[in-house]
């Protein structure tokens, strides 16, 4: 049950984090994002909107796992 | 102009036809409008931007017609989505549900391999000789699928409660990553996901249904992905022919859907592999002595 919460409450803060970064992937032009960030590039004005992507459905996936996970537990009848 | 006498209305038209049916036939849309070209002498590359942008159009065609296709499953599966995501679970009995997370899990790698992966083996692997080699060994990859099926068992009466039942959340990660094998061009999506099927225990006509429902979002959003380019700068001279190709594209997906969905009812992936096999055998050949 702990592992439980534990698991969902990473999953959010990941799933954030993520969705924030591809905001910053189609905002910022390569020259402008963080050194550590794939695709960072001093002098180029190319936005890496395909990063954005990748990183922004990698967080929502993270969010929709969150929500089932920490949803009502179901009986199975089977 | 320089465009347009390269991909003239004859071979926007021809493409289109061969677009629409390679793509949905597993034996890899992408080696074929490669090798074809070669082999007819165009002055075509598959890396121009012309020739990219002509796909683009063709590829949106026939994530329309799978979509018109399938519309009535799509709804149902949207509907089966929403339900469990309203309660926050999935219910073992709600085939929908369970298909239409499956279509996302196996999406989301392929999608993200190809968002990371598309530019650099296109540019690798962008001769016709090695589309040739690539479709030769898609051959093999298809009739070391049907060699290695497991028996699909009979569980449920409706296609869906089938697959739902049969696919794994771990099966439905590989079989959708496996189209990343796509990106090189010569090996076919819609092989990789049918033969994906048929190793985690799927009938034949099972593994096309999910192959196609697996394909729509993937094709359609790649495709949506690089409209820009269409209608930009990349666009211009090849528009006409890129519309033409697309209609072609779509007539001629229509009716190899409709063909496959009836084909694999009875039949295997083994008449492709064949052809896979030799076609790619003969183009390699071929471009050696050339």
């Amino acid at each position: 049950m702990r592992n439980d919460r534990l698991l969902v409450a990473l999953a959010v803060v990941v799933g954030i984090a993520l969705i924030a970064i591809a905001v910053v992937y189609w905002a910022e032009p390569a020259k402008s994002l963080p050194g550590f960030f794939p695709g960072h590039q001093g002098g180029s004005n190319h936005h890496h909107v395909k990063h954005g992507i990748a990183a922004f459905l990698v967080g929502l996936a993270c969010l929709v796992f969150a929500w089932f996970r920490s949803g009502p537990k179901r009986t199975s009848t089977a | 102009m320089i465009v347009a006498s390269l991909i003239s209305y004859p071979r926007a038209i021809a493409l289109g036809l061969l677009q629409g049916v390679s793509e949905l036939f597993p034996i890899s849309s992408l080696g074929h409008s490669v090798i074809l070209p070669r082999l007819l002498g165009w002055n075509i590359h598959q890396n121009d931007k012309y020739f990219l942008t002509f796909l683009v159009a063709t590829h949106l065609a026939t994530a329309l017609v799978l979509l018109g296709f399938f519309w009535r499953d799509w709804l149902r599966i949207l509907k089966g989505l929403g339900r469990s995501l309203r309660d926050r679970g999935i219910d073992p009995a709600d085939a929908d549900a369970k298909l239409g997370w499956l279509l996302v899990v196996g999406t989301i790698p392929a999608g993200i391999l190809g968002l990371a992966l598309e530019h650099k083996l296109r540019s690798v692997f962008a001769s016709a000789q090695s589309a040739a080699i690539f479709l030769t060994l898609n051959g093999l990859l298809l009739a070391g699928a049907e060699l290695l099926r497991r028996r699909a068992p009979q569980t449920a009466e409706d296609d869906d409660v089938r697959i739902a039942r049969q696919v794994s959340w771990r099966d439905a990660v590989l079989v959708g990553a496996a189209q990343a094998l796509a990106l090189i061009p010569g090996f076919s999506r819609s092989g990789a996901t049918m033969g994906g099927g048929l190793l985690v225990g799927l009938s034949n006509k099972d593994a096309a249904r999910f192959a196609f429902l697996l394909a729509t979002p993937i094709i359609g959003a790649a495709a949506i992905l690089k409209l820009p380019e269409l209608f930009g700068s990349d666009g211009d001279g090849v528009r006409g022919q890129a519309l033409v190709g697309a209609l072609c594209s779509a007539v001629t997906a229509y009716f190899a859907v409709r063909f496959l969905m009836r084909f694999f009812e009875t039949q295997t992936l083994v008449p492709f592999a064949v052809y896979c096999f030799l076609a790619g055998l003969a183009a390699t050949i071929y471009f050696a002595v050339q």
